[in-house]
Formats: structure tokens, sequence, C-alpha cells
């Protein structure tokens, strides 16, 4: 870059971006004081890991409560009762699990440890990022949950 | 204690990183609230649930308050489909403090950087006020990192130009 363009990079780096307004600071402190925010990691890792598959298995039961419930009272969903009927049948809305993925987010290699029977292993720690969404096919509404979770991976290492 | 500590970490990294990471988030929203909701949605989620996380933490950020900002985007058109209206009027895009010496420059540099091609007030932004480097830019931007380093000397020609251009005009 010529000395013209490391000037005008200078003079950008010295305008200063405006500043957070107050009404934002206090709408995320209202969001984080309303929250188990200081929760510490690990425990927030143990409790991702059991609410993953809490959550999934509620989406799934709420499905099946509705279905068989419209099954069990056609009359009431079918009646010219209107906007009662159709009140009872969106209170639950049934959501499905339409996408998951893991996303790898970063990798370290911990070395070389050994096992309790004295086999050498390698140990890795893995972070991934799963998104799980679920979709209300009726109004195409759709609910994304992303959650951090750590793995750790222990290979066996085979000399040869 | 820890109720304390921990407010007290919060508000400095977001008084720290807040008004570079809204300049961000207004790079891919329509307006200041926009951009605010999206800092708001990012930040309670990193700090809720990716402090954990490693690497740096303006990066992730930057790639949290993207993906906030596009999902409000589809929504919003969505919305604006259902609706039958054309899409929001942009918001200038660009609002920085007074620092530079005088008014009409500090005008003049924010007028132009506002009318740089998205592609390339993007990366100018991420780069000079993310304070990103070239491999996180294009990391969040999903880019090559020499394509990023091409635009970010495109958005410094262009601005010298038309900064040139504007001293010309009696500015």
């Amino acid at each position: 870059m010529d000395d013209d363009l490391i000037q005008l990079e200078a003079e950008l780096q010295r305008l200063q971006p405006a500043p957070l307004s107050a009404a934002l600071t206090r709408r995320i402190a209202t969001d984080l004081g309303a929250s188990p925010a200081a929760t510490s990691a690990p425990i927030y890792r143990l409790w991702s890991w059991i609410a993953l598959p809490a959550a999934a298995a509620m989406a799934a039961l709420l499905v099946q409560l509705a279905e068989s419930r419209l099954a069990r009272e056609p009359a009431l969903s079918a009646a010219p009762t209107g906007e009662v009927g159709v009140v009872v049948a969106g209170d639950e809305a049934p959501y499905r699990p339409v996408a998951a993925e893991n996303v790898l987010v970063a990798a370290r290699d911990e070395g070389l440890v050994t096992l309790d029977d004295g086999t050498p292993a390698r140990r890795r720690r893995l972070h991934f990022v799963d998104t799980i969404t679920w979709r209300d096919p009726r109004t195409n509404a759709s609910i994304t949950w992303s959650l951090p979770r750590e793995e750790v991976r222990v290979v066996p290492v085979a000399f040869q | 204690m820890e109720d304390a500590t921990h407010h007290a970490a919060w508000q400095d990294w977001l008084q720290r990183y807040g008004p570079r990471l809204l300049l961000c988030a207004r790079q891919w929203t329509r307006s200041r609230a926009d951009a605010e909701d999206v800092v708001q949605e990012a930040f309670v989620r990193y700090w809720r649930h990716q402090r954990a996380l490693p690497g740096d933490p303006m990066a992730l950020m930057v790639t949290s308050v993207r993906r906030a900002a596009f999902d409000l985007a589809r929504r919003d058109d969505r919305r604006a489909a259902r609706d039958g209206r054309a899409g929001m009027a942009e918001d200038p895009v660009c609002a920085f403090e007074c620092a530079l010496d005088g008014q009409e420059r500090r005008a003049a540099v924010e007028d132009a950087v506002g009318r740089l091609p998205a592609e390339q007030r993007e990366v100018l932004v991420l780069k000079i006020w993310g304070e990103l480097t070239f491999e996180q830019i294009a990391a969040a931007l999903e880019l090559s990192p020499h394509t990023v380093a091409s635009r970010y000397r495109y958005a410094l020609n262009s601005l010298r130009t038309e900064l040139a251009a504007a001293d010309c005009h009696g500015r």
C-alpha cells in the first residue's frame, strides 16, 4: 500500500464508532439479569447434554399428544364453534424437528495419555455447536436452538 | 459477589466491543434499531452460552451477529411478502463519534464509506473497526483471505478517490 492509503487507514482508525445507547444496554442487562447467566461453564455443559434430548423428547411428546387428541376428538376439531376449536388445536403447535447439524468450531490435541490398563492413547478435545430446528408446517414458523458442546475423544495408539 | 463480578464483566466487555459490534451489525441490517436487536440477541447468546468457546471473542461475536442479522432479514422479507409491501428504506450505514479534526471531514468520510459497494464496505468495517485479521474476516464472510484483501484495497482506493473529489468541491 502506498503512503496515501496508509494515511487514510490511520484516519479511519481514529474515527470511533458511536457508543451504544443506554436503552440497548438496559435491554441486555434485563436479558442477562433474568437468566441463569452466572452459571459456570462446566455445569452448563452438563445441562446441555441433558437439555438437548429432553427438549427433543418434549417436542415429540407434544406432537403425539396433539395427534392423539385430534384423533379422539374429531367432532370438537371440526365443530362449527369456529374460533374455540382453532384455539384448542393451536395451543399444541405441532413443531417437528426438521434439521440438525453439528459444527466443529475447534479441536485441540492434548497429547498422549496412558489409560488404566497401560495402553497409550491420544486425547483430543473437540468443541461443537449443535443446532436443531423445529418447524410448524401449518404456519411455517420455526424455532432454532444452538448449543455449544464439548467432546473428549481418547483413541488408543498403536506403535508399529 | 459473584453476581456483581459477573455484571461488571459483561458491562466492561460490552463497553469495549459493543460500539464496534453495532457498527458491524449495521452493515447487514436495514436500520439502527434492527442492528441493536441483532447485537442484543448475539451478545446475550454469547454471554450465556458461548464464552467457554476458544478463539477470539470478537471474531466469534461478528459471526454470531451476522447470522442473527440474516435471520432477521429473512423474517422481515417473509413478513413484507405476506403484507404485500416493499422492503424498508435503508438508514445511513455508518455512525461515528466526532473524533476527526473537523465535523465536515468526518461527515465526508462517513458519507464516502456509506456509498461504498456493500461487499467492500463490510470488509472495510470488519478490518478497521472490528479489528479482525483478513483470515478472521474470510472465515466470518465465508470467502478466501485473498478476496477479502482485494476488497479491502478496492475499498481504500475508492475512498481515496471519493474524498479527493469531495476536497476539490470545496469541503
